[in-house]
């Protein structure tokens, strides 16, 4: 049968295409701008982090109220978590992957103009404790390592007139360098233009803590710094144990801490002693509520929009029971039956689609106004699109076979 | 209109099975819908009807400090909090223009309770204020009494302590009369609140915003409280020409503006008034000249306040749009599914066009079996309501124990439900009394 009279078929009977075409418009439009949140959601959780995450346990949230911690007592604390049994090193530092309670922020500019915001971490042997891969240069030296603390930030003491040496990743490379090699170039930041950086090494991946940007290629906007932890009123360790004394090195390293700092800490101290997986596990865990609730919702969509097609589908196979008779009488062979069913199930969709699509564009364009929302990149409406329509010819399978079933003797009875 | 009715229930009882499955999409949108609305309605709501309509808080710009334009790329912001210097607090309260004010922050601290042999510390947050924020935020008063501006001025280290507080660290709520220590002072209890937790906490936004099971659970006099060593928390700025800092979280209230100060305005009048006022207190600053900044002040209203620092979560209100779209997509679905079996007993309708029925009869009747089943529909999406809110409780997002159904909004459910019959049976209705009489009867 001529699409032309499938067209006048559908236009003469519009009540019925038009519901269906309605849902499928509102259901593409859906499932579009969910998926787009899902991959948001998900790619934190996917990129590659780029530590020894088997051997690393974070010490977090060492923390006085009554007094600040010296240089020399941050210090100390590093020296004793790294004797302590199990333990292959330690390092101070603020910052740390996955615990976003402090962030250090950067707005990197390349010589060329780029600018890329970026967060950092500091602490000495960050490299060496963390199990970072060095793909280009080298690590910092011990003698270029600067203190960083509440002494050094006030405006008293005189910034090094040098720039100062920083280790970024193989991402960060590409975006501020083009691709070509960093070792060596000079970078700077915007809110202090005078203080210069220079890349002396490469890692490949790192992740930043501030996961909420960790995604479209964002993950790895990521630096070390030369800095030493000066005197801080709150002190972080990251820690790499041997994975074969996992159990004793937590031990060790829970014994150290209360050693070490137990008396300033109280009793009800917030300090957090955790593998890298737990941290992460908690980290994540507000991403993966959002995701199981976008599971739902696709999965009720779904659900919704296939009973809504099947249910049309059938009450319009079954009105037109007796055209198909006919036809079956005047030759049509099942599979043609089935086909036409199937053909006039994607023409109605496809326009569906085709509204579902725009206003998929036109909701995320809303809402990006009003909420800190990314903009829906436009492939993936035919990603939306796609999925809808493969559900419709699913959906409408059922009902066509029941139309094709239908026997020629149908034609024959009460005209 | 009976009639139809009855006609209605009867259609209803029809097609059972069309009618569940109509029934259960209804519900489930319904449910959906009202969950994140619920949630939102909780976060918006009013943090103390009666009180905040005349609430401000109260801004000068008085930091000694070139303004700062810090673009972060990574859309990290200087924290702005509209607090104030603690001199400029005392300066205001002391000209007292308006009703009631009071300067205030929100402080974690350590507190013990010194009874010699068995010391009981607890970690809390304590408001640290002056004296007229108890009638102006209606701070209720189980026993004992608030501290006086006099007390205030003389920097007497007295506390109010909310009853739960009381209980924990004194085992029961008589404790007006006891010690408490805070830094390096003893603080007399003079008396014991009620739990005190507007939510948001939007007095002090820095310190939380919903906040869950944490609240302010004392009340202490601000000077006394620095005079015991205690850093306030956190700051929007500080002077250039402040001493080196203590510590990197502490801050030097003399020098930073730490307080946030919020005064009662009954009318607009005294409002504007208020404002002007605020203005001319910041272009007098002589010590701010050569800075070149121009005078800045506000008076921000507790509804502007909570919008501007944007406390309800973005993410609240996203997932109240895409269950609104999912509503939308089910009302398309039981409108499908409606027009599908109202044609199907279009013979039926031709009969009673046929014995003279108008169309506005035809039409009621179809738009009561919709309308009964989105009711029936809303009915079912109570408890898959309270479900929805409960899951949603589970997760631990600071705000989520907030997710709970009030009366109104089970009645907005409701009406939401007819609503939606109205307009999902609208269509289908219309269409069915569009059936021509004469078709129907000869093909029966």
């Amino acid at each position: 049968m001529s699409l032309r009279i499938m067209f006048k078929m559908l236009r003469r009977h519009a009540l019925m295409p038009t519901l269906v075409m309605l849902q499928v418009a509102l259901a593409c439009a859906i499932l579009c701008n969910v998926l787009f949140l899902v991959w948001q959601r998900v790619q934190p959780m996917v990129a590659p982090s780029g530590l020894a995450e088997d051997e690393l346990v974070l010490v977090d949230q060492i923390f006085s109220r009554t007094h600040t911690f010296s240089a020399a007592e941050a210090h100390a604390g590093q020296l004793a978590l790294a004797h302590a049994p199990g333990v292959r090193s330690a390092s101070s530092a603020l910052g740390l992957p996955m615990i976003g309670m402090v962030m250090v922020d950067y707005t990197l500019k390349s010589p060329t103009g780029v600018t890329v915001g970026v967060n950092g971490y500091f602490g000495e042997g960050l490299v060496k404790t963390l199990g970072l891969q060095l793909v280009e240069g080298r690590d910092f030296l011990p003698s270029e390592y600067r203190d960083f603390g509440i002494t050094q930030q006030s405006s008293e003491v005189d910034k090094s007139s040098s720039p100062e040496p920083v280790i970024i990743t193989q991402s960060l490379e590409r975006q501020l360098f083009n691709g070509k090699s960093a070792v060596g170039k000079n970078l700077s930041v915007t809110d202090d233009p005078e203080h210069g950086y220079f890349v002396i090494g490469v890692v490949r991946h790192l992740l930043r803590n501030q996961l909420s940007l960790a995604s479209d290629g964002r993950a790895d906007n990521t630096l070390l710094a030369a800095k030493r932890i000066g005197d801080s009123a709150l002190l972080s360790y990251a820690v790499r144990v041997d994975p074969a004394m996992r159990e004793v090195a937590m031990h060790g390293i829970r014994e150290t801490v209360k050693r070490q700092f137990g008396a300033e800490m109280g009793d009800d101290a917030p300090v957090r002693i955790a593998t890298y997986a737990e941290t992460r596990h908690e980290a994540l865990k507000s991403q993966r509520a959002a995701l199981w609730l976008f599971a739902g919702v696709t999965i009720a969509v779904i659900v919704v929009t296939a009973i809504g097609i099947m249910g049309l589908t059938g009450f319009w196979v079954q009105r037109r029971t007796r055209q198909i008779g006919i036809q079956r009488a005047l030759g049509a062979r099942r599979s043609q039956v089935l086909r036409y069913f199937m053909l006039e199930n994607l023409l109605i969709a496809g326009a569906g689609v085709v509204v579902g699509m725009a206003l998929a564009y036109v909701a995320n364009g809303l809402l990006m106004h009003y909420y800190e929302l990314p903009h829906l990149p436009w492939t993936y409406l035919p990603i939306g699109g796609a999925v809808v329509l493969l559900l419709g010819q699913l959906a409408v399978l059922a009902p066509a076979r029941r139309a094709a079933e239908v026997p020629p003797v149908v034609a024959t009875r009460a005209i | 209109m009976r009639y139809n009715l009855m006609l209605a229930w009867h259609g209803l009882k029809r097609f059972p099975r069309s009618t569940i499955l109509a029934v259960l999409t209804v519900a489930m949108g319904l449910a959906a819908t009202m969950t994140t609305l619920a949630l939102l309605h909780q976060l918006t709501a009013d943090p103390l009807p009666g009180r905040s309509g005349h609430l401000y808080l109260a801004w000068v710009d008085t930091v000694r400090a070139k303004p700062v334009a810090i673009q972060s790329a990574n859309g990290i912001n200087p924290s702005n909090y509209h607090r104030i210097k603690l001199d400029d607090a005392e300066e205001l309260l002391h000209e007292h223009r308006a009703m009631w004010q009071a300067a205030m922050t929100s402080v974690y601290t350590e507190l013990a309770a010194d009874d010699g042999a068995h010391p009981h510390v607890k970690h809390a947050y304590l408001l640290a204020t002056t004296a007229e924020f108890q009638p102006m935020l209606g701070v209720g008063l189980r026993s004992g009494r608030s501290w006086t501006a006099a007390e205030d001025a003389a920097r007497v280290p007295v506390a109010v302590i909310d009853e739960a507080l009381a209980v924990e660290l004194f085992g029961s709520i008589q404790a007006v009369g006891r010690e408490i220590k805070i830094g390096s002072h003893r603080f007399q209890v003079i008396g014991v609140s009620a739990p005190f937790s507007p939510q948001p906490h939007f007095y002090d936004l820095s310190a939380m915003t919903f906040s869950g099971s944490q609240r302010d659970r004392a009340f202490v006099p601000l000077r006394a409280l620095l005079d015991a060593g205690i850093d306030l928390a956190g700051n929007d700025g500080c002077d250039e020409d402040a001493p080196k800092k203590r510590t990197m979280f502490g801050t030097d209230a003399a020098h930073c503006a730490a307080v946030s100060y919020w005064v009662d305005l009954p009318s607009k009048a005294q409002a504007n008034a208020f404002g002007d006022y605020l203005q001319r207190y910041a272009a007098n600053q002589k010590s701010l000249a050569g800075l070149g900044k121009a005078p800045r002040s506000e008076l921000t209203g507790v509804g502007a306040w909570l919008s501007k620092q944007n406390v309800v979560p973005d993410n609240v209100r996203l997932n109240a749009w895409l269950a609104g779209s999912f509503l939308l997509l089910c009302m398309a679905n039981v409108a499908g599914l409606l027009a599908a079996r109202f044609l199907r007993r279009g013979g039926e309708i031709g009969i009673r066009r046929a014995l003279g029925a108008p169309r506005a009869a035809i039409f009621q009747q179809h738009v009561f079996e919709a309308s009964m089943i989105c009711l029936i529909g809303g009915l079912l999406a109570w408890p898959l309501t309270l479900f929805g809110l409960w899951t949603l409780r589970l997760q631990d997002g600071g705000f989520t124990d907030l997710a709970r159904l009030d009366p109104s909004m089970f009645g907005a459910l409701l009406a939401l439900a007819v609503a939606v019959g109205l307009l999902t049976g609208w269509l289908p209705a219309w269409r069915a009394s569009r059936v021509e009489p004469g078709l129907q009867v000869k093909s029966v």
